[in-house]
C-alpha cells in the first residue's frame, strides 16, 4: 500500500519532505523530527516520512526509538529511492553495512535488472569488501544494461577474490581466479570491446600478477594499448624488461630516453642497473667482452659534454657509478677518478642550490669517516670563507652554508670541545645575521631567508652543548635567536618545527600551542605530524587546556572513518583500476593510525580527569562516552605509524642517525603506553560499571528477569581487567625499555613509557581494584583494604608536593632543564587523584541509596559463611577516605599555590649583544619569550588548581 | 635530479615539507581522493634521489568539444628544490599527457599578485587569456588570470585569442 501511495504523486510528497531535509542538512534535527512528526500523522505508512523520522532520533540521540523506528521501515522492503537512500544513510552512520547489503537484495528481489538499484547493490558489498558478491551482482549488471563499467566491475572483482579475498591464500585458488579475470578480458578483446585505459591497465595487472610478462610486454607495445593507454608510464615498460631479463633493450631504450630527458633520476637508476646486469652476462671464455663500463661512462660523459644547460642528472649518475663500482670491488678510481675531486667539482657547479647537501649526502655513507671527515673540510675550504672573510653574494653564501652541513652530517662536531661549539655558534649566528642584513631584506612574507640555514644549523650546534653540560642555557638562547628570525622569516616552517620542539622540551606549553597554531596543521597533516605536537600533550600538564587540540584531530578521525569507504566507491564509479587497491590499503592506513586510537583514549582519560558537574551530569557524561571495559576494541595488530619524520630538516652525523631505527624503537613504546592507557581507561571503567551498570545492561536485565547472574559473573571484568593490569605492568618491567636517546636536537621526544612506569600507577590501581571489590561484597578485609588506599593516597599526594618542592629548588640552579619531568609528574599525580575522586563520588552515592533502600534484603541473605559488613559500616569507611582525600588534595593545592615560574637561563639582556640588533628589537623578543614562559606556568597553575578545587566540590557536600 | 611517479594515497602522509609552504594549501581528503579516482595519470609527483617529495602537479582533464582541455590545479615545489626548473618539468608532463588525450589547450588560474608564478608560465608559452574577479576569497578578495596554452590539435590556435573584458566566476561555462 505504502508503494501506492508513495506512486500517486511523488512529486506531492518531495515537497512535503522537503522541511524535513532542510532541517536535518543545517543540524535542525528537533525540528526535523516535529516535521516529519507532523507529516505521519496525514500519511502514517509514509516510508520516507518515517526513515526521516529515524534518522532525526538518531542525530538526537535517541538510539533505542531511532533503531526501532528504522526496523519497522525496513520490514516493509521499501524500494523506492529516498527511502533507501536515508537508510542506508543511518545505517553507514552506525556502522551497520551489512544491513544496507540486506536492504537493496530485498529491493532488487522485488524489481529484479533495475540498474540503479544492482549499482547500490554492488557498491555496498563494496562497502563489506565482499568480492564474490560483487562479482555476482556486477554480471547481473551487465546483463541488465551492457556497459563496459560492469564488465569489468565483475572482472577486478574475481582478481581480488584471487589477491585480496579469503581464498587468496590458498596458491592453486588465486591462480584459478587470476585465470578467469584473464580469460574474461581476452574474450572481451575478441570481441574487439576493450575501450580505456583503465580497462587495458587492468588487463597489464593481470598479466603480470600471473607473472606472464612477455604476454604484458606483447600487449603493451602492441597495437592495441598505444590505441587505448598512450599514456602508460614507461616505467612499466622497465619493469616488464627486467622481468624479462632483457637487459640490453632496456639499455638501448634508457639511453633513448635519457638523451631526450637529461635529468631523470629515476632512468639513470634503471640505466646504471641494467649497464651491471650486462655486465654480469659475459660469457666467460670469450677473450673480448662485449660490454665494460667504460660505455656506460662514455654514455654519461657524453651527456655531461652535450648539455648546453648544466643538469645534476649525468653528474649525479657518474658518482652513483663510482659508489656502485666499489661495492663491487671494481676499480672505480682507475676508470672514473678521484672521488673526492668528483665530489668537489658537483660541489663547485652546484653548490649553490639548496638540494646540494642532500645529494652530496647519497654517497657519504659509502666511504670511511677519516675520508668523510677530510671531504668536509676540503668543502669548506672550497667555499672561500674563512674566519675573517663573508660571503660575497647569496650563492656563495649558499655554497658556504652546504659546506657547513656538509660538514656537520661527517661528524665534525661531535668531536669539538664545547668552548669551539660556541664558537662555531657565535660565527654561525653572526653569518645569518651578515646574510639577513645583505641578501635577506627584500623577501616576499611567502620566502623564507636565504641565511636562515645559519640559524637552523646554530640551534643544533647549542643543543648538542646543552646536552653536554646537562643545562638548559644555550638551548634557551638558541630558541631565542630562532623567535628572532621567525620575525624576519615569517614563513620559514622550519624555524617553527624547531622552536615548537623547544618549548615542548621546557614544558612551555603555551609556546608550543603559539608555534603548532603558526604552522597552520591541517587535515591528513593532523595525523602525520601530530607527533610534533598533539602526542606530547597528554600529562604535559595541562588537562582541560589541551583538550582542543585532540578535538580537532579526533575531528579530522572521524570525519575521514565516516568517508573512508566512499572514497572506494569512487574508484568503482570511474573505473579507476589502478588505484583501487591504493585506495583500500589507505583506508586501512588511516583507520588504524595510531595516533587515531591513542587520542581518542587519552580524550576520554582527559574527560573523566576533568569532570566536574554533579554526580548525575558526571555519570551521564561516562554513560555517553560508552567506554564498555569487557570488550578491548583496538585492532592491535593493524595499528600504524603514520607519522612524517622526514619533515624536520637534520645535519646530523649520518653514522649516528637512523631514523628508521628511531621510528621503530619508539613505535613501539608508543604502543605500549596505548596499553597502558587504554587498560586504565577500561580498568577504571570496570570499577564505576560494577556500582553503576550501564544502561544496555540494564535493559538486558529488566526485559529478562529470570536470569540472574551468576555468582561472580557480576565482577569477573574487573577482576580480568585487574590480572591483565599487573600482568602488563609486570611484562614491561621486565622488558626494560631503554629511553629513546636524546643525543641530537632533532631525536623524537621521549615517550611517557617511563613516566607510567615510575609513577605508582600500578599499585595505585590495583589496590583501589581490590577496595572496590571488598567494598561491593563488604568483605571483612574492608578495613585494611581501606588503610592501603589512603596509605597510597597520601603516597601520591607527596610525590606531587615533593615535585614540586624539588622544581623550586631547582629554580636556584637551571629553572628550565627538569621543567618538563616536574609538570609530568604533577600531572600523573594529579590525574590519578582526580579520578579517585570520581570514583569516591560514584560509590558514595550509590552506598547512600542502597543504604536507604536495602537494609531489609541485605538482612535476610546468606548467613552460612562470614556475615558481611553492614552497608552502613562501608558507608562511614567510605566518609573516612573522602575526608582523607579531601585532606590531600588541599595539600596538593597549597603546593601548586607556591609553585614558581621557571626562572629563565642567565642575564637575559645581554645575551644576544653580538647581534647587530636594535636594543628595543632586542628588549621586546627577549620580554616576549619570557613573558610566553610565565604565561604558560600561570595558565597550568591557574588550571591545575581549578581542577582540585572541582575534584574537593565532586566529593564534598 | 628527479623521478617523476604517479602521485599515491600515502604520499598525503609525506607531503609535508611541501605543503608547510604558505603558498601550498593542504586541502581535505576528499579532493585529493576525487581527484586520485578520477584523473590518476593526472597526479603526479617529483621526487628526489634521496627520496624526499620535492613537488607535485594535480591537475584534470574536462570540457566539452573544442574546449576539451587539461587544467592544472595545483602546482608546487618545496622551497629546497625551488630554481632548478622542476615546475617546468611537471608542466611539461601535463601537458604532455594532455596531448595524448587529444585536448585542445591547457589551462591554470594564478593570482594576479603571484608575479613569480605568471612569469614563469609566461615563459612556459602561457598567455593571459582573461581576468576572473574576485576568484580567491580571503580577508581581501583577488582576481585570477587564467592562463592558456594551446595544444597541436588547435591548429588555429582559437583557444588562445585573449578575452579583453575582465568575467566573473559565475558567468563562465567551466566545461
Amino acid at each position: 500500500m505504502a508503494h501506492q501511495q508513495q506512486g500517486m504523486d511523488s512529486a506531492l510528497f518531495e515537497r512535503r519532505l522537503r522541511p524535513v531535509y532542510d532541517n536535518l542538512e543545517v543540524g535542525n534535527n528537533r525540528k526535523a523530527l516535529q516535521e516529519s512528526e507532523k507529516l505521519l500523522r496525514k500519511h502514517p505508512n509514509l516510508l520516507c516520512a518515517r526513515a526521516l523520522k529515524g534518522l532525526s532520533l538518531l542525530r538526537l540521540g535517541r538510539y533505542e526509538e531511532s533503531h526501532s523506528c528504522l526496523q519497522t521501515v525496513a520490514e516493509e522492503k521499501p524500494v523506492d529511492d529516498s527511502t533507501l537512500q536515508v537508510l542506508s544513510f543511518c545505517y553507514r552512520e552506525m556502522e551497520q553495512l551489512d544491513k544496507i547489503v540486506e536492504l537493496y537484495q530485498h529491493a532488487v528481489k522485488l524489481n529484479p535488472g533495475n540498474e540503479e538499484l544492482l549499482a547500490h547493490l554492488f557498491v555496498s558489498h563494496v562497502r563489506v569488501e565482499d568480492y564474490k558478491a560483487q562479482q555476482a551482482v556486477a554480471l547481473q549488471l551487465y546483463k541488465a544494461q551492457p556497459k563496459n563499467a560492469y564488465y569489468f566491475w565483475s572482472v577486478i572483482s574475481v582478481v581480488f577474490q584471487g589477491i585480496r579475498g579469503p581464498e587468496s591464500c590458498i596458491p592453486e585458488k588465486r591462480k584459478l581466479y587470476l585465470a578467469l579475470a584473464q580469460r574474461m578480458v581476452d574474450k572481451h578483446i575478441k570481441e574487439g570491446k576493450l575501450e580505456t585505459e583503465q580497462e587495458a591497465f587492468l588487463y597489464l595487472h593481470i598479466l603480470k600478477l600471473q607473472n606472464k610478462y612477455q604476454e604484458a610486454w606483447d600487449f603493451l607495445t602492441g597495437e592495441l594499448c598505444a590505441k587505448l593507454y598512450p599514456g602508460a608510464p614507461v616505467s612499466m615498460k622497465f619493469e616488464l624488461l627486467k622481468e624479462l631479463g632483457n637487459w640490453l633493450e632496456l639499455n638501448k631504450l634508457l639511453q633513448q630516453l635519457l638523451e631526450a630527458d637529461r635529468d631523470r633520476w629515476d632512468y639513470y637508476k634503471e640505466y646504471l642497473e641494467s649497464c651491471f646486469e650486462l655486465l654480469k652476462q659475459q660469457p666467460a671464455e670469450q677473450d673480448q667482452p662485449i660490454f665494460t663500463l667504460n660505455t656506460c661512462l662514455d654514455f654519461l660523459l657524453h651527456i655531461i659534454e652535450s648539455s648546453t644547460r648544466k643538469t645534476r642528472g649525468p653528474y649525479l649518475a657518474r658518482l652513483e657509478l663510482h659508489q656502485r663500482m666499489r661495492a663491487k670491488q671494481l676499480p672505480a678510481q682507475e676508470l672514473i677518478g678521484d672521488f673526492d675531486e668528483l665530489i668537489i667539482e658537483y660541489f663547485n657547479l652546484f653548490g649553490d642550490k639548496s638540494c646540494c647537501t642532500h645529494d652530496i649526502a647519497l654517497f657519504l655513507p659509502s666511504i670511511s669517516m677519516e675520508q668523510r671527515q677530510s671531504l668536509a673540510n676540503k668543502l669548506l675550504q672550497e667555499s672561500g670563507i674563512s674566519s675573517n672573510s663573508l660571503p660575497q653574494n647569496k650563492e656563495h653564501m649558499q655554497k658556504h652554508i652546504c659546506a657547513l652541513q656538509i660538514s656537520r652530517m661527517c661528524g665534525a662536531h661531535i668531536e669539538l670541545a664545547i668552548e669551539h661549539l660556541l664558537a662555531l655558534y657565535t660565527a654561525l649566528k653572526l653569518h645569518y645575521e651578515h646574510g639577513h642584513s645583505s641578501f635577506g631584506k627584500q623577501l616576499l612574507s611567502t620566502e623564507m631567508g636565504p641565511s636562515d640555514p645559519y640559524a637552523l644549523l646554530a640551534a643544533n650546534v647549542m643543543y648538542d652543548i646543552s646536552m653536554r653540560e646537562h643545562k638548559s642555557d644555550q638551548l634557551f638562547e638558541a630558541l631565542c635567536l630562532l623567535q628572532y628570525v621567525l620575525r624576519n622569516s615569517t614563513s620559514n616552517f622550519h624555524i617553527k618545527l624547531l622552536s615548537l620542539k623547544i618549548y615542548h622540551m621546557f614544558g612551555c606549553m603555551v609556546g608550543a600551542q603559539e608555534m603548532y597554531d603558526y604552522l597552520d596543521i591541517k587535515q591528513i597533516q593532523l595525523d602525520s605530524m601530530g607527533y610534533v605536537h598533539c602526542n606530547l600533550l597528554p600529562l604535559s600538564g595541562r588537562f582541560s587546556g589541551v583538550r582542543n587540540c585532540y578535538d580537532t584531530t579526533l575531528k579530522f578521525f572521524t570525519n575521514s572513518y565516516k568517508e573512508r569507504l566512499e572514497y572506494i566507491a569512487l574508484t568503482y564509479r570511474f573505473c579507476t583500476f589502478s588505484k583501487m587497491e591504493e585506495f583500500m590499503n589507505f583506508k586501512e592506513r588511516l583507520t588504524n593510525s595510531l595516533l587515531y586510537v591513542a587520542c581518542s583514549v587519552e580524550a576520554q582519560l582527559c574527560d573523566l580527569v576533568s569532570c566536574y558537574g554533579n554526580i548525575q551530569q558526571n555519570l551521564s557524561a561516562y554513560v555517553a562516552m560508552s567506554i564498555e571495559p569487557a570488550e578491548d576494541r583496538i585492532s592491535w595488530h593493524e595499528l600504524s605509524d603514520n607519522r612524517d619524520l622526514q619533515a624536520i630538516i637534520r645535519w646530523d652525523p649520518l653514522h649516528l642517525d637512523n631514523t628508521e631505527a628511531e621510528r621503530k624503537e619508539s613505535y613501539e613504546q608508543e604502543i605500549e603506553v596505548l596499553q597502558l592507557r587504554s587498560l586504565l581507561l577500561r580498568l577504571f571503567a570496570s570499577f564505576i560499571d560494577l556500582y553503576h551498570p550501564p544502561p544496555s545492561e540494564k535493559l538486558a536485565m529488566s526485559n529478562n528477569k529470570t536470569t540472574t547472574l551468576a555468582p561472580g559473573e557480576d565482577v569477573a571484568t574487573l577482576e580480568l581487567l585487574r590480572t591483565s593490569w599487573t600482568g602488563l605492568y609486570q611484562r614491561l618491567r621486565l622488558m626494560n625499555y631503554k629511553p629513546l636517546s636524546q643525543r641530537f636536537l632533532v631525536n623524537l621526544q621521549p615517550t611517557r613509557l617511563h613516566l607510567l612506569l615510575e609513577i605508582p600507577y600500578e599499585r595505585f590501581f590495583d589496590d583501589l581494584a581490590q577496595l572496590v571489590l571488598d567494598l561491593y561484597s563488604g568483605a571483612s578485609q574492608l578495613a585494611l583494604q581501606c588503610k592501603q588506599v589512603s596509605e597510597n593516597v597520601a603516597a601520591v599526594m607527596e610525590l606531587c608536593v615533593q615535585t614540586i618542592t624539588e622544581s623550586n629548588e631547582w629554580n636556584g640552579m637551571d629553572g628550565l632543564w627538569k621543567r618538563r619531568e616536574h609538570q609530568q609528574k604533577v600531572a600523573a599525580c594529579l590525574e590519578i587523584l582526580s579520578l579517585y575522586a570520581f570514583l569516591l563520588s560514584v560509590l558514595n552515592d550509590k552506598l547512600q541509596c542502597s543504604a536507604k533502600t536495602k537494609t531489609k534484603k541485605k538482612g535476610s541473605a546468606d548467613n552460612k559463611s562470614q556475615e558481611p559488613i553492614s552497608e552502613k559500616e562501608r558507608s562511614q569507611m567510605l566518609q573516612e577516605l573522602i575526608r582523607q582525600l579531601k585532606h590531600k588534595l588541599e595539600a596538593c593545592d597549597a603546593a601548586i599555590r607556591i609553585w614558581k615560574p621557571p626562572t629563565l637561563p642567565r642575564d637575559l639582556s645581554s645575551f644576544m649583544a653580538d647581534m647587530s640588533l636594535k636594543p628595543e628589537v632586542e628588549a621586546t623578543l627577549i620580554g616576549d619569550v619570557s613573558a610566553t614562559f610565565k604565561e604558560s606556568h600561570e595558565l597550568m597553575v591557574t588550571e591545575l588548581r581549578n581542577l582540585l578545587k572541582d575534584k574537593l566540590r565532586m566529593i564534598g557536600k | 635530479m628527479t623521478t617523476l611517479r604517479p602521485f599515491t594515497c600515502d604520499d598525503l602522509f609525506k607531503f609535508n615539507n611541501v605543503n608547510f609552504d604558505p603558498l601550498t594549501e593542504t586541502y581535505g581528503l576528499s579532493f585529493y581522493t576525487q581527484y586520485l579516482a578520477k584523473w590518476p595519470e593526472y597526479f603526479q609527483l617529483a621526487e628526489s634521489p634521496s627520496e624526499h617529495i620535492m613537488g607535485y602537479i594535480m591537475g584534470k582533464v574536462e570540457g566539452h568539444m573544442d574546449n576539451w582541455h587539461g587544467h592544472v590545479t595545483a602546482l608546487t615545489v618545496s622551497p629546497d628544490y625551488r630554481r632548478l626548473g622542476l615546475a617546468a618539468l611537471l608542466m611539461s608532463f601535463l601537458e604532455d599527457i594532455s596531448e595524448k588525450k587529444r585536448a585542445y589547450f591547457v589551462d591554470l588560474f594564478v593570482r594576479k599578485s603571484n608575479k613569480v608564478a605568471i612569469n614563469m608560465y609566461t615563459n612556459l608559452g602561457y598567455i593571459i587569456y582573461r581576468t576572473i574577479l574576485e576568484y580567491y576569497s580571503g580577508d581581501q578578495d583577488e582576481d585570477a588570470y587564467d592562463m592558456r596554452k594551446a595544444l597541436s590539435r588547435d591548429v588555429n590556435k582559437k583557444s588562445v585569442i585573449p578575452y579583453t573584458q575582465p568575467v566573473r566566476l559565475e558567468d563562465i561555462d567551466m566545461n
